[in-house]
């Protein structure tokens, strides 16, 4: 007895002796958005807490994506989910006035879902067939991640939006379906729950779609959501950084494994959407991390060449400027 | 003692020469009072640049607080049309060209119903009673909040934007002619009576030329509202318009091109204000003798 309890005394005193502090992160992120809902998983799961992280949560408003981005650079903020364009937007500043980038992507989503919704009147036309029509489009910004594709795929066909002769109206993605049902849009380039909406409400289809292959073969490699970080804080704090995208993806995983009612009512939640919208939605999103290097490239030579054609990024800037590559996982 | 000196011929006795000699000081006086304010303005716009370049050199912050010459620049080169990455559509004229056909389409509404409203209650007291309550209610709501609700009524485009601009600017226009109509003094009013001014003959002879001071402050406030509240329209609510050019330039963080639009912006503004309410004060002084405000 006596002896046993010699041997149980080490674990027992291990057990009381405090619990090293979790490091504390700043996160901010779209809210209420889909593309962002990973960073929930993660919460509901206790992944950030199995790394002993402790986050701050930070909130921004759809289509915001540019203030989250800007509180990143001045370093307001550890890490940012939901943006990769404005990444390369901002860097490309620094390195035209030849400083170093201040924030780099460090993961991302393994899908696009990224999608082209139309009025239900217009289903049966080509791109072709409304070339030239005087179409309102709906966009979340102007730097929206779907619109670069959109440019990405006419620019493969020698085309810009300009040629379209559409209007692109910058809108939040939640009201993208009240205008299209009060007729002012004709269409929007946005997410899947948007389209999910669109489609339950019968006021769209889907006229494009990356993971359909709709935007090209490679379209569907290019993440939809885009984690990124402020490279001062990364370099700091390089174990923190490691936790954190570990975490994101333990999230995933637990998204594989777990039961689909479950994910469906932490997105919901999230997303602040009814969960039969979100299970309708299912099959259409993934939003799962696990960026390769592979499809960092395939961003580069898709989203950085349209951007680069148009010229809102320096061609001084490089794949490395915009994507931190020790962070992102080998292989396909 | 001194004797008094007899007054020579030659001397300038003549009250037109002092006169002249008058108008003469008068106008070296003006113009050494232009120059004094002109250099003096000109030492505090240069400390100011001076301040913001060495701010922008010192701290690093070419990025996020472009020099001034940096920006300068650009403003030439965006009046040029001569940008080589030019990411806003169409030119800047058109930009500019459609949010002042916005402004002014706000904003002339907005004068077109205030300016009567106001003349009408400033005169008729009961009329006051019963209207100026809701309107000092109305009042307190920002433009800006009613931009949502315009989005909603109007749609997102044109309306929506002149909408939120007339909201903005009546508020001005109208609490600035009703006092003015309302603080006549009642002896001018009495003394257009006295040489025969009744009804619309007393309201164009008396009222309106007295409350022109007035009516002139409301609009030159109402259309600085009306430039401040186009570009915050056009931000949330319109896909072309100065206030779209600093939006996207936002996104593209392009902090010099975020400062070319906000030049610009004062340029318009000030320029419109010299030739709109500048013009109407100086032909309403013409023709009603009225000392500007």
């Amino acid at each position: 007895m006596n002896r046993r309890a010699l041997l149980a005394a080490p674990a027992l005193l291990s057990i009381a002796r405090p619990a090293r502090a979790a490091d504390r992160i700043k996160i901010g992120m779209l809210k209420p958005n889909i593309v962002t809902v990973i960073y929930w998983i993660a919460v509901k799961t206790g992944a950030f807490q199995k790394q002993g992280l402790e986050v701050i949560e930070n909130p921004f408003p759809s289509g915001q994506t540019a203030a989250g981005i800007e509180q990143l650079m001045r370093g307001g903020l550890d890490f940012y989910l939901g943006a990769s364009g404005e990444v390369a937007h901002a860097d490309s500043r620094y390195v035209e006035a030849g400083k170093p980038p201040p924030i780099a992507l460090i993961e991302g989503g393994i899908a696009g879902g990224s999608f082209f919704v139309m009025r239900e009147d217009l289903k049966g036309k080509s791109l072709d067939d409304l070339r030239g029509q005087t179409l309102r489009i709906g966009i979340s910004n102007p730097s929206s991640f779907h619109l670069i594709l959109l440019r990405s795929f006419l620019r493969e066909r020698g085309l810009t939006t300009d040629d379209l002769k559409w209007r692109f109206m910058t809108i939040g993605g939640p009201e993208m379906l009240p205008a299209m049902v009060s007729h002012q849009l004709d269409g929007f380039l946005h997410d899947a729950l948007t389209t999910t909406l669109a489609l339950r409400a019968n006021v769209g289809f889907v006229f494009m779609s990356s993971d359909r292959g709709d935007m090209g073969p490679r379209a569907k490699l290019l993440p939809g959501t885009g984690v990124c970080a402020n490279r001062a804080f990364v370099k700091a704090n390089p174990d923190v950084a490691r936790r954190f995208t570990r975490a994101l993806r333990d999230a995933s995983a637990a998204y594989a494994a777990a039961p689909r009612s479950e994910m469906v009512a932490i997105m919901s939640e999230w997303s602040r959407q009814d969960p039969a919208v979100i299970d309708a939605m299912y099959e259409r999103f993934d939003p799962r991390v696990g960026l390769t290097r592979e499809s960092a490239q395939t961003w580069w030579d898709i989203l950085g060449a349209a951007m680069l054609a148009r010229g809102e990024i320096t061609p001084k800037l490089a794949l490395t400027d915009v994507f931190d590559l020790d962070f992102l996982k080998q292989g396909a | 003692m001194n004797s008094i000196q007899p007054i020579s011929a030659e001397a300038p006795n003549d009250s037109a020469a002092v006169r002249v000699d008058f108008d003469r000081h008068v106008r070296m006086a003006e113009r050494h009072l232009r120059w004094r304010r002109f250099w003096r303005g000109a030492v505090g716009v240069f400390a100011i640049l001076l301040a913001w370049q060495t701010m922008s050199w010192a701290f690093d912050l070419e990025i996020l607080l472009p020099p001034p010459l940096t920006v300068l620049r650009n403003v030439v080169l965006t009046l040029a049309v001569s940008e080589p990455h030019w990411l806003y559509g169409p030119n800047i004229y058109v930009h500019l060209w459609h949010s002042f056909l916005r402004a002014m389409a706000g904003f002339g509404s907005a004068a077109l119903i205030a300016i009567p409203m106001g003349l009408v209650l400033g005169r008729v007291v009961v009329l006051r009673e019963f209207v100026m309550p809701p309107i000092k209610g109305i009042y307190p709501i920002p433009g800006i909040a009613w931009i949502p609700l315009a989005i909603l009524w109007f749609g997102l485009g044109d309306a929506a934007v002149i909408f939120v601009v007339f909201a903005t600017t009546f508020f001005p226009m109208f609490f600035s002619t009703e006092a003015g109509a309302r603080q006549i003094n009642p002896v001018i009013i009495d003394a257009g009576r006295c040489f025969g001014a009744r009804g619309v003959s007393l309201f164009f002879r008396v009222i309106l030329p007295a409350t022109v001071p007035y009516i002139i402050t409301g609009l030159r406030i109402s259309l600085g509202g009306a430039w401040r509240m186009i570009v915050a329209g056009e931000m949330l609510a319109s896909q072309d318009g100065i206030g779209y050019f600093l939006m996207e330039s936002r996104f593209q963080f392009k902090a010099v091109d975020l400062m070319t639009a906000m030049i610009l912006v004062a340029i318009v503004g000030y320029a419109t204000e010299t030739l709109i309410v500048d013009t109407i004060e100086q032909r309403t002084i013409e023709k009603w003798e009225i000392r500007p405000s």
